[in-house]
């Protein structure tokens, strides 16, 4: 058996509605895999198969060597898991509700658990009720993350959090691959799953579009780039720059789309003073144009 | 008390069934300390007998003399208002041990730890079982200690044995509310289902000696209070007949909830 997480051919329908198909997936040991696609695309519907919340139409899906239904408590013994919707006991404070969950899983090292809270700024003697989705958000990790587990299976993680605390969060998983351990981790932000993932796979409809590596994905991710000068520039400035298509040139403003690297577009740009340099991150729609038409854009 | 989803749930009961049990404890002490009033007034016993059979099927089981001590408790205790508030508490928490989680969406985080499904259903089955049987032990005192204070000749022993009959039958609707909860996930479908069923029983026991081709023997009411426990204690077999319609549902609970899929 290969992966820590291997579906083949995994496939699901609510009813007749969709929610994955065909689906191949292997995650290796040690990596941080990221799970990329639009809400809806059917990653929630693979995480939960594979916690065996769910059970699949048709395929299967084994996680740690492990069959994902029959051998759940093993499964859940040696996985950390955050779910996408994440509700706690709104009586409890994050310490009660770790302290349940602990002894759910078999006891923890509180000393680790306070020293996540820390690392997260997160509050635990408060209730949930008087929480922000942010700082319920905060509790969920360090359950997932507690137990020092094999695997972790990460629904959504960095949605609710603010910049700083997902700094010390991305920090906190690479840690965790240094330790040999490995993240699968549910993600509709590119930048997000860029920044901490070696490897992407893209979902789209139910179906698993591409598995690439963060850097391949890199090269034919497209970015949208907003430069203001402080005079007007020539209309020809930015023209057949390779790699850079839908320049526009009003005034003083540039607008073009770059897929890959932006050296070119910097290099041409340091011709004249620049005031200002804005870059739109590209919405999924985007990238997944990108992806499939993307060796003819770079041709042209 | 968080060290198991029994203890868990126990804990999260404590609160509600608090106020449960200051509440019939107060229902029941009003109640019997009417009692002296009436057993002076043997006219009551005559309005019993004018009242159309039916009206006092339906409502007070059939009894005819209001003004002994078995007769007071079963028709202003026994006969409605204790069933009702058993039933009402035990869809409650039937209800919403599985279905409730569910709905909050706690049930993920609760079932990705190393716990069988069978095996939190059952914890929650225990708890559920824990909180009826408190109702019911306040049922027994609070009826007890209320019928001493006013000086009724009632047998401590028949009045326990009474509310232990209580006791099964809210354990026996908590069931059904909680496998209609485990088995589809809903509620307040559960909530509903189990009170339907509940009225149904309630009147199939009723009008079933009045109504040709309505048979009392399907109603778990007739296992309740069929055999009159105040007055001739409990019937072993009616005792089985409803610890038996708890297990089947709670069987039923377990490998529904075992097999199908969980919503979000």
């Amino acid at each position: 058996m290969g992966g820590v997480i291997q579906a083949d051919n995994l496939t699901k329908y609510y009813g007749k509605s969709r929610g994955i198909e065909g689906l191949n997936l292997e995650v290796q040991e040690g990596e941080i895999f990221g799970f990329l696609g639009p809400n809806g695309a059917g990653k929630s519907t693979t995480i939960r198969l594979a916690m065996d919340f769910i059970r699949p139409t048709g395929g299967s899906i084994h996680v740690l060597g492990l069959d994902a239904r029959r051998d759940v408590c093993e499964i859940h013994r040696r996985t950390g898991y955050l779910p996408g919707e994440l509700t706690m006991y709104d009586r409890l404070t994050g310490e009660e509700m770790l302290s349940y969950l602990g002894h759910l899983q078999g006891g923890v090292d509180w000393r680790y658990v306070e020293e996540l809270a820390e690392r997260l700024d997160a509050s635990l003697s408060v209730p949930f009720r008087s929480l922000s989705s942010g700082n319920k958000h905060k509790i969920g990790l360090i359950q997932a993350l507690m137990r020092r587990p094999e695997l972790l299976i990460l629904d959504e993680p960095t949605s609710r959090l603010d910049p700083l605390t997902r700094q010390e969060f991305h920090r906190l998983l690479v840690e965790v691959r240094a330790e040999g351990r490995t993240v699968f981790l549910s993600s509709h932000i590119l930048p997000e799953v860029e920044r901490v993932c070696d490897r992407v796979g893209i979902i789209r409809q139910g179906r698993l579009v591409a598995v690439e590596s963060v850097s391949a994905l890199k090269a034919r991710s497209l970015r949208r780039l907003e430069l203001h000068f402080a005079a007007p520039v020539p209309q020809d400035a930015f023209a057949g720059l390779a790699g850079v298509r839908h320049v526009t040139v009003q005034d003083s403003v540039v607008r073009c789309e770059i897929t890959g690297s932006v050296d070119a577009v910097v290099k041409a740009a340091a011709g004249y003073e620049v005031l200002d340099i804005i870059s739109h991150e590209p919405d999924l729609e985007e990238v997944f144009l990108a992806y499939y038409s993307g060796e003819n854009d770079v041709a042209d | 008390m968080l060290t198991s989803v029994l203890l868990k749930t126990v804990r999260d009961l404590r609160r509600p069934l608090t106020w449960w049990v200051i509440g019939m404890v107060a229902l029941i002490a009003v109640t019997v300390l009417f009692y002296p009033s009436i057993s002076d007034a043997p006219e009551f016993d005559d309005l019993a007998e004018q009242m159309p059979e039916a009206l006092l099927r339906a409502f007070a089981g059939g009894v005819a003399d209001f003004t002994s001590p078995v007769g007071f408790l079963n028709s202003q205790l026994f006969i409605l208002m204790v069933p009702l508030l058993f039933l009402v508490y035990a869809l409650n928490v039937g209800s919403g041990a599985i279905a409730g989680e569910e709905e909050k969406g706690t049930l993920d985080l609760l079932l990705a730890n190393p716990v069988k499904r069978w095996r939190v259903v059952a914890e929650k089955f225990i708890a559920m079982t824990v909180g009826i049987t408190v109702l019911g032990l306040a049922l027994w005192l609070g009826t007890a200690v209320s019928a001493r204070a006013v000086g009724m000749d009632i047998s401590v022993v028949r009045v326990a044995e009474a509310s232990l009959s209580a006791t099964l039958l809210g354990l026996a609707f908590g069931s059904i509310a909680l496998a209609v909860g485990c088995a589809f996930g809903k509620r307040a479908m559960s909530i509903w289902v189990t009170a339907a069923l509940g009225i149904a029983a309630y009147f199939i026991n009723a009008m079933g000696p009045i109504v040709a081709g309505l048979e009392e023997k399907l109603s778990p009411f007739y296992y309740y209070l069929g055999s009159d426990p105040l007055t001739n204690g409990l019937d072993l077999l009616h005792v089985g007949v409803l610890i038996g319609m708890s297990l089947v549902a709670l069987a039923a609970a377990l490998i529904t909830f075992e097999r199908r899929d969980l919503a979000i």
